[in-house]
């Protein structure tokens, strides 16, 4: 009975030297690097990178899609916006909410910009029950025109739609030549379009700028003789392949002549469009000096 | 027997039912359901792009070719043919809504705004 406990004793204290502690035992079982072999081995390591790299990028995509909630418009999309912004501004002024007849003005436009080439351009009127601008043609997108013209001032020479829609056209070159969306750009305005403003405040100051801007160039500034000169001699060029039209441009800078001399509501034509005295003399053959 | 032609009209009104022809959206920016189908009657509710319309077709409700008859919440009105798209179009509000709320447009700024869009004649120079 002794030999077996001393055996006994001996095997424990051997056991005890040669195995690990039962802390270090616990340690093993917590040991990161056997559990990470194990994850290995599974490749259930692979299946944590691809998940997180997953997350990540749909974090990413959620962070891109709530930035883009901030973007500012694009300079084609802006311009109708801040034009449209205006004409409703001044709705009270402008009266384009009005009962009117359907003029057939489209279909006379859409005949007038397809006689000179503009094939395919798309294009919106905006009839306006006030004198004053008597006609004009807005900023707007690059593929399509914006147009407003003043009933009053149609029906106030009795103007037909042939003749509407030659001073439209004039309206169509002044747009090309950029002249009154350059004069209503405000200097910070092409740092702004297509940014974003995510995390800073919105300044929207360069909106009712543009709407400052335009009603400046309408009442105010209007279009130089140098302009007005360019585009009697583009509208020339323009009609000269078809007479009746070049003829009938004439006769109606004749009539418009007429009525600015004649009537005071609206003399303030010539501040916007100096003068059609002056684009009928241009439009007179030059003498030859012999 | 004129009597009777009467009752057989009545009763041929009275079967006749509103049918749905199907859900259609709004296109413009901003816009007007209409008490009536012409461009200034008034307005029973503004709308904007890409609002989802019940067009509908009521037997005694007649409709020339430029109007659809639709129904709104609990509003049934008149809106523009050409303001509406089978397909929920891409609208400005929806690509630049925090620039949208920016303008901070008040009701009348709200209601002309649609107005304006019941005034535009559109058109192309077609070849």
């Amino acid at each position: 009975m002794k030999i077996l406990f001393l055996l006994l004793f001996s095997f424990n204290s051997l056991a005890q030297n040669s195995t690990t502690l039962p802390q270090e035992k616990e340690l093993d079982v917590v040991d990161f690097q056997n559990v990470k072999d194990v994850l290995k081995k599974d490749g259930l390591m692979q299946e944590v990178q691809k998940k997180k790299k997953e997350v990540l990028k749909i974090k990413e995509i959620r962070s891109d899609e709530e930035k883009k909630l901030y973007n500012w418009p694009t300079d084609n999309e802006f311009w109708p916006i801040a034009t449209e912004y205006w004409l409703v501004k001044q709705a009270p002024t402008l009266m384009w909410d009005f009962d009117r007849p359907d003029y057939g003005l489209t279909q006379s436009f859409a005949s007038i910009l397809k006689t000179v080439g503009y094939i395919q351009k798309r294009f919106r009127l905006l009839a306006i029950d006030s004198p004053s601008p008597a006609h004009l043609s807005l900023p707007w997108t690059s593929d399509e025109l914006c147009l407003v013209f003043s009933v009053p001032f149609a029906r106030s020479m009795d103007l037909s739609k042939l003749e509407i829609s030659l001073l439209l056209l004039e309206d169509v070159l002044r747009m090309e030549e950029g002249w009154l969306k350059d004069f209503a750009t405000p200097a910070n305005l092409k740092d702004l379009l297509g940014s974003n403003f995510k995390d800073k405040k919105p300044d929207l100051t360069p909106i009712f700028e543009v709407s400052k801007g335009y009603t400046k160039f309408i009442q105010e500034k209007g279009f130089s003789f140098q302009q007005q000169f360019t585009i009697t001699k583009k509208m020339s060029a323009i009609l000269k392949p078809h007479p009746e039209l070049w003829n009938a441009y004439v006769r109606l800078l004749g009539k418009i002549d007429r009525l600015v001399k004649g009537n005071q509501v609206f003399s303030s034509y010539v501040k916007l469009y100096p003068s059609p005295e002056m684009q009928i003399r241009w439009l007179a053959p030059e003498e030859k000096i012999l | 027997m004129k009597a009777l032609w009467l009752f057989l009209l009545l009763s041929i009104n009275v079967g006749a039912e509103v049918k749905a022809v199907g859900v259609f959206y709004f296109n413009p920016f901003l816009g007007h359901v209409h008490q009536s189908p012409a461009r200034r009657s008034p307005s029973l509710t503004t709308i904007q792009c890409g609002h989802p319309l019940k067009v509908i077709e009521d037997p005694n409700v007649t409709v020339s070719d430029e109007w659809s008859y639709v129904s709104v919440a609990d509003w049934k009105g008149f809106v523009w043919k050409k303001h509406l798209t089978t397909k929920r179009p891409d609208c400005f509000q929806s690509r630049y809504p925090k620039f949208y709320d920016a303008l901070s447009l008040d009701l009348a700024e709200l209601f002309y705004w649609g107005r304006l869009h019941d005034h535009w004649e559109e058109g192309v120079a077609k070849p």
